[in-house]
């Protein structure tokens, strides 16, 4: 395809947003349908379907059309809300979503829209709030006519001047009159040509005209403003001339205010800008370039001993660390924008369960990066439908258990320093510790004499191909399983951490870094060569005289204090010749909820750290995830706290089962 | 140049220009299309538990690159950095991503413009390199250059095991 006309970009970037937002509105009308609820629902389709038209996306505005007459005749209080109405709409949430993506008139919005799931759509449509509409009719021809006939119709005087250079970005104000025209009966249609110049100083691609449009319409102020809702940049004044019709009743035509202008501009300038992700992006990365290049300088000033440039330096890095603060937060969304897809999918599957289950969300103001956010989504959907299958029991087993019949899964988010905590836990029936076992011999994942903890027990769900339903339903056991959660969420440097009570519930905890791009790491040396480990796990550094080893428990646990602590010497783990040091240091990290050592030969020092992912030849290499550069322009290794961690435990627990 | 040629040889028959270099007392070549630029030796770091054939990584410019070993895949004996030693640093696909991969060449020689027509193959005896990375053997002047096939040569698991189902 070309490049797509930047007008029509915004609109399909809007479009989609609102589409995404009418999900949310959806379930909020089905739990609570006030009139309001209602109208914004009326809102928001007909802006789809009138801008769906102007640019070019006849087919959606021709579907959205048939929703929005259904919704405009609950307004009126010719159709009731109810379940079977926002299933429907929730299908056709679902139909217009797809008719966007397809993208502009053509043969795939063409067949898409005259296939039968569209006019199976659209004929239940019909038949659930009587519409008078048959499905094949075009909008145009039932607009305005069907609703004309119970509200009042009512004179409107609309003053529209478009900006100087609106008509090069894309605005075409014959559409917008003649979407007007759709809307009532157009009395007058005047253009101003006060400021068209000379023709010797008449610029062909700008805008010099204003229109004045008299209007006679039974529609609301609101739907004649949706109109013009994407041709913001023009001066509108939408003004009420009088009542039309003259059996109005008096409590409907409350006027507004006369003369009421409104100018978009002053609006939305000033609020938000909307930028494309992408160039956040390239932001973000010219950011680590500033991080790095400013290493060097840090490196420079420390050989050269000069207090001026140190001085410098050091105020270079205040301030590259305030911008990275402040650009980092651009790309924050609060994470309720991805907690709001979860409610339509515990909806969906409890009715297909037959189960009744509630989803609370907690936290869903608490911000995390966008690309974290996009790829999380796959793994809570997993994490969410499984509580629903399998941990929340059948309505008469929970009745038997003396739970409350209808089930609850909370997912709830909070910031703790520099990670984003999530938590999904249901009060279902908590995973069976024996039918786990039972598999896990049947699978070979651990033998028959083998008597793991719970606890441990619990963990191997994460195991490749492991599903502890007896019976593959339709909605687990899709082959995505709890490995694919795991290996997702690590992925996104997080971890996850599973807890669970008999007849209780099970809770999983996702630990996940606020953002992806930089970090603050620690750099620690090995021999001639620097790695760094990332900050955020370390919990201490000590040196390694002072920590006694437990002889009795083999070579690989030492006592730190009162606790006992698995550790790992990197020059093993990279299979380095040992350096020989005599005195060396053991970092403390914490990961999985669990305390390791990583000894090695020194700590240099803290640093921000740029993050750059391994490419197809090193990603998987064990105990790393990727790479940094420093300051004096050599690459560093970043090394990776969660498999290290998963090593230091497995020899640990060798070590104890041979002694 | 035969104007009668097929229309899908046309590609084919246009002068392929070549980058010389050479490796363990051979001469080899890589179409420049896929060379981004030749530098001086860098430090690399090496990378602890990584396939053999990408022992490190170096920073070129800011950009964390990948250094492959051909020799290894090439089956030739290592090389210690001399005098004449540089890096060839590519840019091409990897797995579907436009990537920068850097390799090290005892001497990087002349650009050369072969025609693609004249390009044999590896005779069958004598050939010591695997012939999956070797596209075919041209004559330039009375010089025999070994043409490399960058899509395998650079493939990220050419040489790994198949994983085990």
């Amino acid at each position: 395809m070309t490049q797509m006309n930047p007008a029509v970009a915004t609109f399909v970037e809007e479009a989609r947003e609102l589409i995404e937002g009418l999900e949310a509105q959806l379930l909020d009308l089905e739990r609570d349908a006030n009139a309001d609820a209602v109208d914004s629902v009326f809102r928001v389709l007909h802006t789809i379907k009138g801008s769906g038209a102007m640019f070019g996306f006849t087919e959606l505005s021709r579907f959205t059309h048939h929703l929005e007459e259904a919704f405009d005749r609950v307004r009126e209080g010719r159709a009731r809300i109810d379940q079977r109405l926002i299933d429907l709409a929730l299908d056709a949430r679902d139909h217009m979503k797809a008719l966007l993506d397809i993208g502009e008139d053509g043969d795939g919005a063409a067949s898409l829209a005259t296939g039968p799931q569209g006019s199976g759509l659209i004929a239940r449509l019909a038949a659930l709030v009587g519409s008078s509409d048959t499905p094949t009719i075009a909008p145009d021809a039932g607009q305005g006519g069907t609703t004309a006939a119970s509200a009042p119709e009512r004179l409107w005087q609309i003053t529209f001047r478009p900006a100087r250079n609106a008509l090069r970005n894309g605005m075409r104000p014959d559409l917008l009159i003649s979407e007007l025209r759709d809307l009532g009966q157009l009395l007058s249609c005047r253009a101003d040509v006060r400021d068209v110049p000379d023709l010797d100083d008449l610029d062909p691609l700008a805008s010099y005209l204003g229109w004045t449009v008299r209007l006679v319409t039974a529609e609301p102020r609101a739907t004649i403003e949706a109109v013009f809702i994407f041709a913001d940049d023009a001066e509108l004044a939408i003004t009420e001339v009088g009542v039309e019709a003259s059996r109005v009743p008096a409590d409907i035509t409350d006027p507004a205010p006369p003369a009421e202008r409104l100018t978009r501009q002053a609006d939305s300038v000033g609020e938000t800008i909307r930028v494309p992700a992408s160039r956040l992006d390239e932001i973000v990365d010219q950011l680590g370039e500033l991080v790095i290049c400013h290493a060097r300088l840090e490196g420079l000033a420390d050989r050269l001993g000069n207090p001026d440039l140190e001085a410098l330096s050091e105020e270079m890095g205040r301030l590259v660390g305030s911008l990275r603060e402040a650009t980092l937060a651009i790309r924050m969304l609060p994470i309720e924008t991805v907690f709001g897809k979860f409610r339509r999918v515990v909806r969906d599957l409890s009715a297909e369960l037959g189960k009744e289950v509630t989803l609370l969300t907690q936290g869903g103001e608490t911000e995390i990066d966008k690309n974290v956010i996009d790829r999380l989504t796959e793994p809570l959907v997993h994490m969410i439908r499984n509580a629903v299958d399998h941990g929340i029991e059948d309505g008469d087993l929970r009745r038997q258990r003396g739970k409350p019949v209808r089930g609850t899964v909370q997912l709830s988010a909070s910031q703790e320093g520099g990670e984003v905590l999530i938590t999904i836990s249901d009060d279902g029936g908590g995973l069976d510790a024996a039918a786990i076992r039972a598999k896990a011999i049947a699978r070979g994942l651990i033998g028959e004499e083998a008597t793991p903890t719970d606890h441990d027990l619990y963990q191997l769900i994460f195991a490749p191909g492991f599903s502890t339903a007896a019976n593959v339903t339709k909605v687990s056991g899709r082959g995505v399983g709890m490995d694919a959660v795991k290996t997702a969420i690590e992925a996104l440097r997080g971890t996850v951490d599973l807890s669970s009570q008999p007849g209780k519930g099970a809770r999983f905890t996702l630990r996940l870094p606020v953002s992806l791009a930089i970090i603050d790491g620690l750099l620690v040396r090995l021999g001639a060569d620097t790695f760094v480990i990332p900050l955020a796990a370390v919990e201490e550094c000590v040196e390694l005289d002072d920590v006694e080893r437990h002889r009795a428990s083999g070579r690989t646990m030492m006592q730190i204090r009162e606790t006992l602590v698995p550790w790992l010497d990197l020059d093993q783990v990279f299979a380095r010749a040992p350096s020989g040091m005599a005195r060396r240091r053991l970092v403390v990290v914490r990961c999985d909820g669990l305390q390791i050592g990583l000894i090695v030969d020194d700590i240099v020092g803290q640093h921000q750290t740029v993050i750059k992912t391994f490419s197809a030849y090193h990603r998987g290499v064990e105990g790393l995830s990727g790479a940094t550069i420093l300051g004096d322009g050599t690459v560093a290794l970043i090394i990776d706290v969660a498999s290290l961690a998963r090593r230091a435990v497995a020899e640990a627990r060798i070590i104890i089962e041979a002694a | 140049m035969p104007r009668t040629a097929p229309k899908d040889a046309i590609a084919e028959t246009q002068a392929l220009t070549l980058l010389v270099f050479g490796l363990a007392g051979e001469t080899f070549a890589l179409p420049v299309t896929t060379i981004h630029e030749v530098i001086d030796p860098l430090p690399v770091t090496p990378v602890p538990n990584a396939a053999p054939h990408a022992p490190g990584l170096i920073n070129v410019r800011g950009i964390v690159t990948p250094m492959l070993d051909v020799r290894l895949r090439l089956r030739m004996p290592p090389a210690a950095t001399a005098e004449a030693t540089r890096f060839i640093v590519l840019e091409l696909l990897v797995s579907g991503i436009r990537s920068r991969i850097a390799i090290e060449a005892d001497a990087v020689r002349e650009v050369v413009e072969v025609d693609p027509t004249r390009l044999e193959p590896v005779p069958e005896l004598g050939a010591r390199w695997p012939a999956a990375f070797v596209r075919g053997v041209a004559r330039h002047d009375d010089m025999l250059v070994v043409l490399l096939d960058p899509d395998t040569l650079f493939a990220p698991d050419a040489d790994r095991p198949a994983p085990n189902a």
